[in-house]
């Protein structure tokens, strides 16, 4: 059969944001791919060279509509290597909490997501509605449910509120039973593991070397999380495991990538409780927190969907000379040839689903 | 691999210069421009870098200045006493009549599109590129915008 070109995107329900995948198919087999991007670019690099080092946590804030969290406090935690800024302790602890708060949200929104792809809509009405439970925890320290711009350079924005606590307690007991429930629903479905399992493969070296990182990377069985290897605020004093799928001897696929991120949200659950258990009294801001800044800073993150990482240089002044944003969405995206490369093309939404790809970061 | 042992044989390589420990896991080297490419190779095939986190660049008035961000995922260069992984930043000096230099997306496929980025936003040229083309910006965009020099058509404003 001739081979042709298929457009899929900028609005097409496979894409989950403004991209547009390009596909060579013969008859029914995907042969080659070409993935485009630039659609959501709002040069979020140019303007922070133009704002203070504390306004742009409202850029990044608008990264991922996701995950913001996670990205103004890789912003911000680069920034504080930069200005040498010591965060206090209960902050930091605050900081963790919030953050393995937004990864639940983000994974609830990605699995959310990824239903509808499979054609289960009821999976999506499932795990939003759990999404919300955590958007509601996300409102009640940072006064809002999607943009928080709750870090800030040197600690957070306030304090916990009062019961803040017992709230998230509840929220977790009925989150973990809901979790429990919904593997009879999605795991242990026929249906469901046909679409996923044996689809989208790659190796762990493959994606190693295809910039693939994050649960993608964790999928295929390798034991890399920089929430220990590059470690930052508490997470070497708190209880917890990386977590790991495999599909096969060091591969991965849709279905291991899927469970690598469930476990990923119970391990979340064990990070928010025995913070809450250690967390100090204390400050929540750093007493000294500089405005100008020179020399260079790097920190990595590991952000809901893989490796970000926040590169800046200084000149002295109180603006960045150079703000540079690693998206780990950006390579895999780029990868996308090869793991759909085989497949049909109905396999294409369960694939690039499994990824979890948010636009807004990747485009920038 | 020891992590002493890398910084010890890494200062060994011709072009490697300046080698500093900017944080308790991460090397910091300059490269000189013409033997990158046998460097690169090297740290990939020898020294376990099997990631490349970042490639970027730099507008140091008058010259460029490439970034590279590499790093191990897979365990093998831990930092002695700690779960830390090593991970490696190398300085390219580029003149800005010439800014051209070797590609790496044969070593690395995740440096491709960063490669195109860095041309795309920074007019870096990349020999040896398979695809060298724009990715953020739409096609027939004149300029680079995150030169120093590139001029804006709108009125700014301060802020």
């Amino acid at each position: 059969m001739a081979e042709m070109w298929i457009s899929m995107g900028p609005q097409h329900p496979m894409t989950h944001g403004l991209w547009t995948l390009k596909v060579k198919v013969d008859g029914e087999t995907i042969v080659d791919a070409d993935p485009e991007l630039g659609y959501l670019h709002r040069s979020v690099e140019k303007m922070g060279e133009r704002r203070k080092y504390f306004m742009n946590t409202t850029l990044t804030d608008r990264l991922c509509y996701a995950s913001s969290t996670t990205w103004t406090h890789s912003y911000v935690l680069a920034v504080e290597e930069l200005m040498e800024v010591e965060v206090p302790t209960r902050a930091q602890y605050i900081r963790t909490i919030m953050l393995e708060l937004q990864r639940l949200a983000s994974h609830l929104m990605w699995a959310g997501a990824y239903m509808p792809d499979l054609g289960h809509i009821t999976g999506a009405l499932y795990f939003w509605r759990d999404r919300e439970l955590f958007l509601n925890l996300l409102e009640l320290p940072s006064g809002s449910r999607l943009l928080y711009n709750y870090m800030r350079i040197g600690g957070v924005k306030r304090d916990l509120p009062d019961g803040f606590e017992q709230k998230t307690e509840r929220i977790l007991k009925l989150f973990e039973q809901r979790l429990d429930e919904y593997a009879d629903l999605f795991e242990n479905s026929k249906i469901f593991r046909m679409r996923t399992e044996d689809v989208g493969k790659f190796t762990g070296t493959q994606a190693m070397n295809m910039g693939i990182t994050g649960p993608n990377l964790r999928g295929c069985g390798i034991k890399h999380d920089l929430r220990v290897e590059d470690t930052y605020e508490i997470y070497e004093e708190v209880d917890w495991d990386i977590c790991t799928r495999e599909a096969g001897p060091g591969y991965s696929d849709c279905f291991s990538r899927y469970m690598v991120r469930i476990d990923e949200m119970k391990e979340s659950v064990r990070i928010i409780r025995d913070c809450f258990k250690k967390m100090p009294q204390g400050p929540t801001m750093s007493s000294r927190v500089p405005v100008r800044a020179s020399g260079e800073a790097f920190r990595r993150t590991e952000d809901s969907r893989g490796e970000a990482l926040m590169y800046l240089v200084g000149d002295g002044s109180d603006r960045p000379y150079r703000w540079k944003i690693k998206s780990p969405m950006f390579t895999t995206i780029s990868a996308c040839p090869h793991y759909l490369k085989g497949y049909k093309l109905a396999d294409i939404p369960a694939i690039m689903g499994s990824i979890d790809i948010c636009i807004g970061e990747t485009d920038k | 691999m020891n992590f002493k042992d890398l910084q010890k044989e890494l200062k060994a390589i011709k072009g490697v210069s300046n080698l500093s420990l900017i944080r308790k896991n991460v090397i910091k080297i300059d490269l000189e421009k013409a033997v990158s490419k046998a460097c690169f190779t090297k740290l990939k095939e020898d020294f376990y870098f099997e990631h490349c986190s970042l490639i970027t660049a730099v507008d140091n008035q008058p010259d460029f200045e490439l970034v590279y961000h590499l790093s191990c995922l897979s365990g093998e260069l831990t930092v002695d006493d700690t779960k830390m992984s090593a991970m490696i930043e190398i300085h390219i000096h580029l003149k800005r009549d010439s800014p051209s230099i070797d590609s790496v997306s044969d070593l690395w496929f995740g440096a491709n599109w960063h490669e195109r980025e860095a041309f795309d936003l920074m007019g870096i040229y990349f020999i040896g590129h398979p695809d060298l083309r724009r990715v953020l910006l739409p096609e027939g965009f004149a300029g680079h915008p995150l030169r120093k020099d590139y001029v804006y058509e709108i009125h700014e404003e301060e802020w």
